[in-house]
């Protein structure tokens, strides 16, 4: 039931601010991004990544709904658009996790464009998508 | 020492002459065309008008074309009214009722929707709406730059002098200076090739910008959102701008014509970057920040704090919130202002890039009155 609640909760946030994307012409991963990372047991399966670039390095957190996790590392290849993402998580036993997303910016001329692709870590993997926001 | 080369600036100004033949002969809209039409999607079209819309940003004349059986209503889209009003055209040139005879390309998604590249009349033959950007004839000798009373030049009218405004940008599209690119007005590419050769664009900004310019610059925010322009493309706009400078107050104005009326300062009064707007530091600003200092007979301003809400030019150079612009405003004669500005934006570019153009004076006019959002699309 509150698993229920909380998917309601997050699917009315997402579905209420995908609209609102606001405009960003710059580098094409700045921004917030909201979406899901599917089967995911140990953080949930929806997530909130912000995105930074400083002019040579791309950072930023993942925000599974509880803790932030820093990105360790997050690369884009202009080439495909496709975009890595690593990232090291304390897990429900105290233990890490470490996280490796891989996906393919589409939309990349709109504002609330996205990233689809999946994640996976040391016991897990599933489809990942996120939308700007 | 900039300002004492004087041989430069009367080179500048043969330049510009020039310059401006050539900024001339293209098309003035204030949106990609081909972003909207498809330019391989030529048709003609022979009709009865039922409506003139006399409206910025476009022009639109709906006739009712037969078609078998049935009619059809399509829109021809033209220049907007400022411009087919200074080439002598009204809203009365075609009335409802009168036959004409339409060419021009179509739209790319389908809609009954014609670029008016030519409009005749279909009893007589003759053309109309034609439009063209010629700049008035220079003088024969360049009048002198006009002062205020302490020698300062000014940059646009003074008690003394008529007023007016500056137009007839001799470029339309940013470019690094020294580098010879084809394109057309808006800046689309002859050869999507030479995109790395417009400027030292890191690899992201490249291929976002070749991205854009495959799309046909239709993601253009100025074209989708009716948004102003900002960065430089304020001085690339036909539309033109004026500066008034209030000393009293030491700042001046920056009027936007293609930016439904609104405007920049340019603070001259010394102050610092930092809080020099009350605590909006925080906040990118669409025009940024401005502040400015003389430099001999050369204005200087420096502006940061650019948000990302824009392209900065025509034709789709990308930019990022770290953008820094030197600008460098040249009264070069009365006739002539030279506009310089450096791009600092280490988040972009691999270095800091130049590019220059010159502006004529529109004196004794008012500057145009442009509202985006008259008319969309």
């Amino acid at each position: 039931m509150r698993i229920s609640t909380w998917r309601l909760v997050c699917a009315l946030l997402v579905l209420g601010v995908a609209g609102a994307a606001t405009a960003q012409e710059g580098h094409p991963l700045k921004g917030s991004w909201i979406g899901t990372w599917e089967s995911n047991e140990t953080h949930g399966e929806f997530v909130l990544v912000v995105l930074d670039w400083d002019g040579e390095r791309v950072s930023g957190i993942i925000n599974p709904g509880t803790d932030n996790i820093e990105i360790d590392a997050a690369t884009l290849d202009p080439e495909a658009w496709s975009v890595r993402i690593e990232a090291d998580a304390e897990n429900r036993d105290g233990g890490t996790v470490s996280y490796v997303i891989e996906g393919t910016i589409g939309d990349l001329e709109l504002p609330n464009r996205y990233i689809t692709g999946s994640w996976q870590h040391d016991s897990g993997g599933g489809a990942f998508e996120i939308r700007r926001q | 020492m900039r300002n004492a080369d004087t041989n430069s600036r009367r080179t500048a100004t043969m330049t510009a002459t020039a310059l401006f033949a050539l900024a001339s002969s293209a098309a003035v809209a204030h949106h990609p065309i081909h972003g909207k039409f498809d330019p391989d999607a030529a048709l003609t079209l022979n009709g009865i008008v039922t409506y003139v819309d006399w409206r910025n940003p476009h022009t639109h004349v709906f006739m009712n074309v037969s078609d078998g059986d049935e009619v059809l209503n399509w829109a021809v889209e033209l220049e907007s009214p400022i411009d087919l009003e200074a080439n002598g055209w009204s809203q009365a040139t075609v009335l409802p009722g009168d036959a004409i005879t339409v060419s021009g390309i179509t739209a790319r998604d389908g809609t009954r929707q014609i670029w008016g590249d030519s409009v005749l009349r279909s009893d007589s033959g003759s053309a109309v709406f034609r439009v063209s950007n010629e700049p008035p004839p220079p003088p024969l000798a360049p009048r002198p730059t006009p002062r205020w009373p302490d020698g300062q030049p000014a940059l646009g009218g003074t008690a003394e002098s008529i007023n007016g405004y500056w137009g007839y940008p001799s470029a339309t599209v940013l470019v690094e200076d020294g580098v010879d690119v084809a394109m057309d007005a808006s800046g689309m590419l002859e050869d999507l090739d030479d995109a790395a050769r417009v400027a030292p664009m890191q690899p992201w900004a490249l291929a976002l910008y070749r991205h854009r310019q495959e799309r046909s610059l239709r993601d253009d925010p100025m074209y989708l959102n009716c948004k102003p322009p900002g960065g430089p493309r304020q001085y690339l706009s036909h539309l033109g701008f004026q500066l008034i400078e209030d000393r009293d107050s030491e700042r001046v104005f920056v009027l936007i014509g293609s930016g439904n009326r609104n405007y920049r300062i340019i603070y001259l009064d010394g102050r610092e970057h930092v809080g020099q707007v009350g605590g909006d530091d925080d906040n990118p600003l669409y025009y940024g920040r401005s502040v400015g200092s003389w430099d001999g007979d050369t204005l200087v301003v420096d502006t940061r704090g650019f948000n990302e809400d824009f392209w900065f030019t025509s034709g789709g150079l990308p930019h990022t919130d770290r953008l820094r612009l030197i600008e460098r405003f040249t009264r070069i004669d009365l006739e002539t202002l030279e506009y310089e500005v450096t791009i600092e934006d280490d988040g972009t570019y691999t270095r800091p890039w130049t590019s220059t153009w010159m502006l004529r004076w529109v004196g004794g006019a008012e500057l145009p009155f442009h509202l985006c959002q008259h008319n969309r699309p």
